[in-house]
Formats: C-alpha cells, structure tokens, sequence
C-alpha cells in the first residue's frame, strides 16, 4: 500500500471536496477463513484489503448533487481520481432529493491510530479441533470458519472524524450420514472463533443425526412448529430490512395502510413480542452512528455522522416504527429513525431453551434452519423457503424422530398473530443471512398453522 | 489505478517473484491472479436521480497446492513485497490445510498458452459514457410512462461492469483478459384501493456494450411502451385459481428455473459434496451419469462459456483453460458435468471444462456456473403455436421470485406476467401465480419446444455460491417452452391460508 495512513487519505479527499465538502470512508480489512467438506478441509484464505469511498457534494442549479465512487487507494493521485470521478457524478446526478446540511459528528481521539490488527489464532483453534472431530467415522463433516476484523474510517466536511473497529467471528458445521440420508448443522456467530466449542457444537449435530434415524412421514399443510432461534432471526431480518417508512408511506409495503397513511399503531400480534436494533446492544454492540454511502428508502448519504439510537420497529406487539433517513421521515411525516447493525426479537413471556420450548409445544415439528427465503409477495409479505437440516417430530413433549423437509409459504408479519409461545432469547448465526447479517439475539417461537406447503425429497 | 491492459509490465513483475517461491518452496502448483473490476451505476426513483456511483477494485492474490493441499492469500496491495507475502501466506495456509486434509487435491492437466489475450466484443464502450448521458437515458425511460394515470411510481437502473485479469502459473501461462456486462430495469408500480401491483421491464443483463440500452439486442421502445397498459390490466386481473395447468413458459422466465434447475443441478463440486454446509448439494449424483432421465427426450441442455454475449464467456477461465462449450443433458438423459481441474480430477475426466472463476482477485476460485442453456426445436415452431397446443394454461413471461432447495428438487417461481389460455388463444392477464414442481417431473412433463426465432439469451448478474460468498455473472439461453400439469398456487391465497 502506499506510505499514506488511512487517516491521511481521508483528510487528503476532504481537502481536495474543498468547500463544497462530502463525505469519506475508508474500510481496512482483515480476513481468514477455513472450509471443509466430506471431513477434510478444502478451500482457504486469507486476505487484505482497503478501500476508500467518497460521496461528493456539489452544488447544481436546483439544490446539492451528490456521487459516489470508490476504489483502492496506492497514491494521492488515486485520492484524487475518486475525487473528480464522485465530483462529475454528483454534477451530473442534479439536485439530490434527500440533500441535508451534514450534522457535526462525534471527533474520536484514536482517529489517526492504525486499522485493528487482527488475531487469527482462531483459526489454528478450529483446524486442531476439526482434526479431532473428523477422527469420527459414523458422519462427515462440512463446514465453515471465517474471522475478519474490520476497521472504517469516517469523515464528513462538517467535522465529524469516527474510526470504528468491528471484530465478526462465523462457524458452521454441517453432518451428514455416510449414505447422506441424514443431515443437521450448528452455528455460531460472534466476534472470536477461540469462543468456539467445535466439540459441543458437534455433539449438536451429532444429537441430530441421532433423532434422525427414525423417519416419519408427515404431509405437508398447516403445521404448528417451533422454530429455532436461527430460523426466527432469518424470517425476523427481512421484516426488518422491509420495515421502510417512505415505501409503507407510499403505499408499497406490507407495513402500508389506506390513503398514504401506515399501520405504525396497529397492532400485530396479541404476544408481548418485540422486535429492536441497538447499536450498544451488549456483546453484539455495532456502529453507533449513521454512515452511508448512497441513499434508499431508509438511508442517505447526508445523514452520516448522525446517532442511531434503540428503535423497536414493533414494540410489544405494537408496529412502533418505521426505518427511514432524515429526508423520507420528513416525506412520511414520521420520526427519523435509523437503525443499527443487529437485531433482537425477545418474548416478555418468552422462557427457557429452544428444547424446552420444544417440549411445551407437546405435539407439532421443531425446524432448524430455513433456507433460500424469496419473497413473493410484497403486499403481505409472503416469503417462500425451505426448512433443512432438521425437522424433528415432537408428540407429547419428546423429539421421537425426524420429518422431511418442507417448502414454506408463510408471513414474518402473519404469523406474528400466531405465536403460542417463546422461550429466552439467545445470541445466534442467521443460517440464511449470515453472509450479510451475523449479529442477532433471538427467541425461539412456536407458531400455530405455520404454512408448510409442499414436501422437499432434500437432504 | 493499475491499468492491466495499458500496463502488462507490472503485473509479470510480480507474478514471476511470487511464482519463484511458490515453486521454491516445492509447490505442486501456483496460480498467480490479478483482477481489477470496474462497475458503475444510476438508480433513479420517481425521476430523481437516487445514487450515481462507481467502484473501481483490483488486487493480486496467490493460490497453490502444496502437500496435496491448497492454500491462498491474496492483497489489495500491488507491490512486489505484496506478492511475497501473499505467497508465503498461501504456502502458509496450504501447509495448515495439510495436516487435516484427508483427500490429495489434484489437478488435471490442460495444455499451456502461453502468452494470450482475450477482449469479450463490443460495439460502444459503455464505461466510457458519461454518467450524464446514462440518467438522460433512464430519465427518457421515466418520462415515457410517467404520465400514464395506472403508474403510481418508478424505479429504473441501470448498471455496468468491466473484469480485466491476468492469469500466470508454473506453466508458462501469462493471459490478460477482459469481459464486459450490462443491465438496466424499469419497474412500474401501481397503488390503487386495494393494494400495489407492478411490472418490469423483461430485458436480461447481457455481455454488451452501451449500445444494448439504444436497441441492438432488445427492443426497449416497444417494451416500454406497453408497461403501463399491461399495468393497468394486470391491477383489474382475476386472481389465479390453485390447481393444474399447461404452461408455456416464455425464455424471459424460464432462463431462471434453467439456471436454477438445471445450472446448479449439474455442479460437480455441489454433486461431490462440497457446498454442502452452504449452497447444498444436488440430486444430479455420480451414479446417475449416463443414465438418469432428467426430463422428456425434448430436453438438450448444454454448458459453455462461448456463447456471444454471454455473461459467462471467457476465453479462459481462472486456472487457464481455455473455453469450451460440451453436453450436460442429451434428449433428456444426464450426460455431463461442470468441473474445474480440481474436480475433473474426482471423477477421472482427462480435461477440464473450463468452470473455474473468482468474482474477485481476494476470492480463491471455485467452480461456478458457465452459460447453461436449452437447445431450441430445429423446427420452427412459434410460441403462438405452442400457445394453440393448450386447452386450459398458461403463458408466463418474465421473472420474478425464485426458490429451490439444498438438491435442486423441490422449486418455487412466479414472474411478471401472466396470460391465461383458453382453447389456444390468450384471453387475458391472471395475476397471483406461483408455479411449484419437482425438478424431474417438471422437465418430464416438457411437451413443446419453440425454435431459434423463439430463442433468447437471459441471465443474471447476481448468482451467488461459495464461503466467503461470491457472485458470478450467467446466461441461459433456451426457446419458448410448453409444459403439461404443472402445480399453480395462488400466492394470496397462500398468505391467507
């Protein structure tokens, strides 16, 4: 890389903005990762990487334009090629709907110091412990071990100079029978993989495979279940990330009411559910102030440097709020509401692990995971998915083996009136989203008539 | 930036050191990357300009086979010390991945070419436009249908890509290449009393330039101008009523349940096992080589990464072989796979297809999908004349949602427009639909096949596999379709159920 420091580059792009400022964000990151499939491991990396992103501000005949570019940095001639490209974006863009004088954002004292380095030892932990694990003969094992750290530099024109590291640790390990009739998987996210228990977490699956080897028919329909905290979290994260005051405002939203109005107010579910992002959430805590790099529905670029806060989008069964920017709160004549990097779905009644939740369901089918979740249609937020590596048989409170898998067709924002029960929430990996969304803390739920619509033949 | 077409200097001075200490250190292998991706973009809502942006990323990285095992590292830094230490991390890794590997990685072999060069074609350089002429397109677009009363809002983008690469091993190889792609969407949507509906425009992403979005390829005038009208038609539509139906399936739509049928189907490292824990597997076994009846003797599907166009052609792929087009499925019996040089080596093939591809220099290659499409009838046939062959059906055309589970069985898919045939003739639009079948029966029950006028190239920018994840860029090419008694579910009803 070149001899600039990270916080050099930053300060050269915003002297180069000059007056008309914008904003500048450099991402250093460091990452390693392991992968193993048929008990032997297979792919592996590790990578470095830099990048610097800058949204200039111009102003044109009507208002302020912005553009984006962004690139790898080696000189101060790459600064200021990202410079003139965002600059002859933002000029040619026009006037930006949702420009907004930039606030003066926090000023962090260790701005100028170095990316995080990052600890990889982890890694060598998992290698040596999958060593031992794949020693057994009865399953082979698949799975994945990533640890990346990152660090992101922040500055606006207005003042605002934010440096935030993020360590994010990810495993999964899948088992499967040799005639690969059987197949369970266990997950962890975090923010160390020397947290990781590879031998507990293969006893898990282990445990499945276990339940697995009596099979029952069951055919598909309307189905109470109890879904794992992973599971809740996949389904709960797309409510989320459709939870957009300008498109509910606007009509276009499962979160819309009539005449331009929205359902915050309405109640969604009889249960004291809530479902949060808290940046200081504690052992899942994530930035904790707005930075973006281009504008949506729920986001813009001249909101950087502002705080996000707790914001429970639905509030003890109560739909509370809607996410938005500055520019569409405004549009939707709603509080502005950013949210955070995470989730939390708790149950005020919500008790006990996902077995004993399991076990109080007395009769009805325990899903693992959820996987490929499309939406199809938006007006009520119907998604599609299938359930995988496990979907167990519960009858009078005990796992007395295992169903096929399904194909779903159901609601997040439905069912939401058809939990009968919760247990405590617990931090978890989001089997379907954990490429994009680790930090999550979830309670398991049990959900009457849960609409499995079509058998799966899938391992 | 480093520029690997003005440049070839820098990127040989680099390979050659670390390729000398991979082979010092007695790799079996060394294949030494750099990739640069150039991408660009202009969203526009409501005729307001959303986000213009660009991205411009390049980095080198190393991967070998040491001990029988691989090991990779790659650097966003371009320097010779760089390289080192990419490689001794690579080395490093290989040497980890050594002591808990119980399968030898092996590679088949593939003849050296040298010193070559490869440029996808074409017309008008779609980087080189001016963002300013890019939003005066999409705003033309907007103006066109924002009048209509039916259209209660707009979305359009669109998007363009470069990879340029270089490719050097132990062999000798040094192959500089670079693919171009484009895209561009307009989504119409209309908010009446009784909820929202939309439509999109239909035009796949394709491997051209920036004459695509004026007209050479796709006939954007005329799509545009029927949005609002077929808008206002399928907001009125009765909804579909659950049960069986013929369909024929327009190229627009079936590109997606190829892709996902078909083109994941055929993965020989998915078969083999390794995507188990992420992508999945698939039912499309070893065993079934030669002899599985995957669908009606209609069925000729193929893999390439040669088709004009085509979003995943190249004159090589990311372990230097050389591009190839070969059978995957033949008058509907399963009769090839796509592999890389690791995987070929699993299943005794002598030679690699050419799969092999990294969506980024900091991503070790695997295998990933090349072109995989449906050969069209040799007669002539029309999609009106499939359309006269149905008593009771329907015509879908373009895509929309999509699911398909861990082994390409069980799918789910709806799409943007729904006629009903009655007695061979359309006789309006239906909306609602969800078609759902199992992957052998779908494609056993293929009844109709169009011909080359019926024949488009569709594909996705987007398709994702891997861990870490990475996307890759595809086409599928097939005709118009018809398929007998396929399971229709309402998709209100299935909220409501």
């Amino acid at each position: 890389m070149s001899d600039l420091t990270i916080a050099q580059s930053v300060e050269i792009a915003l002297d180069l903005l000059g007056a008309n400022g914008g904003v500048v964000v450099s991402e250093s990151n460091f990452s390693a990762n392991l992968r193993w499939a048929n008990s032997s491991l297979t792919t592996n990396g590790s990578t470095q990487d830099n990048t610097l992103s800058i949204a200039a501000f111009v102003p044109v005949d009507d208002g302020i334009g912005c553009g984006i570019a962004s690139g790898q940095v080696r000189s101060v001639a790459d600064i200021e090629m990202l410079v003139s490209t965002s600059t002859a974006s933002a000029i040619a863009g026009g006037a930006s709907e949702d420009a907004s004088d930039l606030v003066a954002g926090p000023v962090h004292a260790n701005f100028s110091e170095a990316p995080q380095a990052a600890d990889f030892s982890g890694i060598e932990h998992i290698a040596k412990s999958l060593g031992v694990v794949m020693q057994d003969t009865s399953a082979q094992y698949f799975g994945y071990a990533e640890h990346s750290v990152d660090t992101m530099y922040v500055g606006t024109s207005s003042g605002t100079r934010m440096r935030f590291a993020q360590a994010t640790s990810r495993f999964e390990l899948c088992a499967k029978s040799p005639e690969r009739d059987r197949s369970a998987w266990s997950g962890q996210g975090g923010t160390s993989l020397n947290d990781v228990d590879v031998l507990a977490h293969a006893k898990n699956v282990s445990q499945g495979l276990a339940h697995q080897l009596t099979k029952i028919e069951l055919e598909p329909g309307h189905h109470k279940v109890t879904l794992s905290s992973s599971a809740v979290a996949d389904l709960m994260i797309y409510l989320m990330w459709t939870a957009s005051a300008r498109e509910a405002a606007q009509g276009r939203s499962v979160f819309s009411a009539s005449n331009g109005a929205t359902r915050i107010g309405e109640k969604l579910s009889d249960r004291l559910i809530s479902i949060s992002s808290d940046p200081a959430m504690s052992g899942l805590e994530t930035i904790d102030h707005v930075v973006n790099l281009g504008s949506s529905s729920m986001s813009s670029t001249f909101d950087t440097g502002l705080p996000i806060g707790r914001t429970s989008i639905l509030d003890k069964g109560v739909l509370k709020a809607l996410a938005s920017s500055r520019f569409s709160a405004g549009e939707a004549k709603l509080p502005f509401t950013p949210l955070a990097d995470n989730i939390e779905v708790i149950d005020q009644d919500g008790h006990g692990s996902l077995e004993e939740l399991a076990a109080r369901m007395i009769d009805g089918l325990l899903i693992t995971c959820l996987w490929y979740i499309r939406e199809v249609d938006p007006q009520s937020l119907l998604l599609t998915g299938l359930t995988r590596d496990g979907v167990y048989v519960v009858r009078e409170g005990k796992i007395i083996g295992a169903a096929s898998n399904f194909r779903f067709n159901d609601s997040p924002v439905g069912l939401l009136n058809r939990i009968v029960d919760a247990g405590e929430a617990i931090d978890c990996l989001p089997r379907e989203w954990a490429d994009w969304f680790t930090r999550s803390r979830v309670a398991p739920l049990t959900i009457e008539d849960f609409n499995l619509s079509t058998k799966s033949e899938a391992i | 930036m480093t520029d690997l077409v003005n440049n070839p200097d820098l990127p040989t001075g680099l390979s050659d050191a670390a390729l000398a200490i991979a082979r010092q250190a007695g790799a079996e292998v060394a294949h030494f990357r750099i990739a640069r991706h150039d991408s660009r973009g202009v969203s526009l809502r409501d005729g307001n300009v959303e986000n213009v942006a660009s991205d411009s990323t390049c980095a080198l990285s190393v991967r070998v086979v040491l001990n029988g095992a691989w090991g990779f590292a790659g650097s966003a830094d371009l320097t010779p010390q760089a390289a080192l230490d990419a490689t001794n991390r690579a080395l490093a890794m290989a040497r980890l991945s050594a002591q808990v590997s119980s399968d030898r990685v092996e590679l088949v072999d593939e003849p050296s070419h040298g010193e070559v060069s490869w440029q996808m074609p074409v017309e008008v350089d779609a980087m080189a436009i001016p963002d300013s002429q890019v939003i005066e397109l999409l705003t033309d677009w907007n103006a066109r249908i924002a009048g209509a009363e039916v259209v209660s809002h707009i979305d359009a983008h669109a998007a363009m890509g470069r990879d340029s690469t270089y490719f050097a091993d132990l062999n000798g190889n040094q192959i500089t290449q670079s693919r171009d792609r484009i895209s561009a969407q307009l989504n119409a949507i209309h908010v009446g009393e009784s909820g929202f509906d939309d439509i999109r425009t239909c035009a796949p992403p394709a491997g051209r330039g920036w004459e695509y979005l004026t007209g050479t390829g796709w006939d954007w005038e005329t799509e545009l101008n029927e949005l609002p009208e077929l808008l206002a038609e399928k907001s009125k539509a009765p909804s579909v009523e659950p049960g069986q139906w013929d369909l024929v399936i327009d190229p627009t739509n079936l590109w997606l349940t190829i892709h996902e049928s078909i083109g994941h189907a055929t993965e020989l490292d998915r078969a083999l096992g390794y995507e188990a824990n992420y992508a999945g597997t698939s039912f499309a076994t070893i065993d079934k080589l030669g002899n599985f009846k995957y669908g009606s003797e209609l069925m000729n599907v193929v893999g390439d990464r040669t088709a004009e166009h085509g979003l995943s052609t190249v004159g090589y792929d990311d372990e230097g072989v050389a591009a190839q087009e070969w059978d995957l499925v033949t008058n509907g019996i399963l009769t090839g796979y796509q592999v890389d040089r690791s995987t070929a080596s699993r299943i005794g093939l002598s030679r690699s297809n050419g799969c092999a591809f990294a969506d980024s220099a900091l991503h070790t290659p695997i295998q990933r999908m090349p072109n995989v499409s449906l050969r069209a009838n040799s007669a002539n046939v029309t999609t009106q004349d499939l359309i006269a062959d149905v008593e009771k059906g329907i015509y879908i055309v373009g895509d929309k949602s999509w699911s398909i589970d861990m082994q390409r069985y069980n799918f789910q898919f709806t799409g943007q427009k729904f006629f009903e045939i009655r007695e061979g003739k359309i006789v309006g639009q239906l909306r609602d639909v969800v078609y759902q079948s199992k992957t052998p029966d779908f494609w056993g029950s293929l009844a109709g096949l169009g011909g080359a006028s019926t024949y488009l190239l569709g594909g996705a920018l987007n398709c994702g596999k891997g861990q870490p994840g990475q996307v890759a860029p595809v086409s599928h090419g097939c005709p118009s379709a018809l398929f007998r008694n396929i399971n229709i579910l309402n998709g209100r009803m299935e909220a409501n159920a």
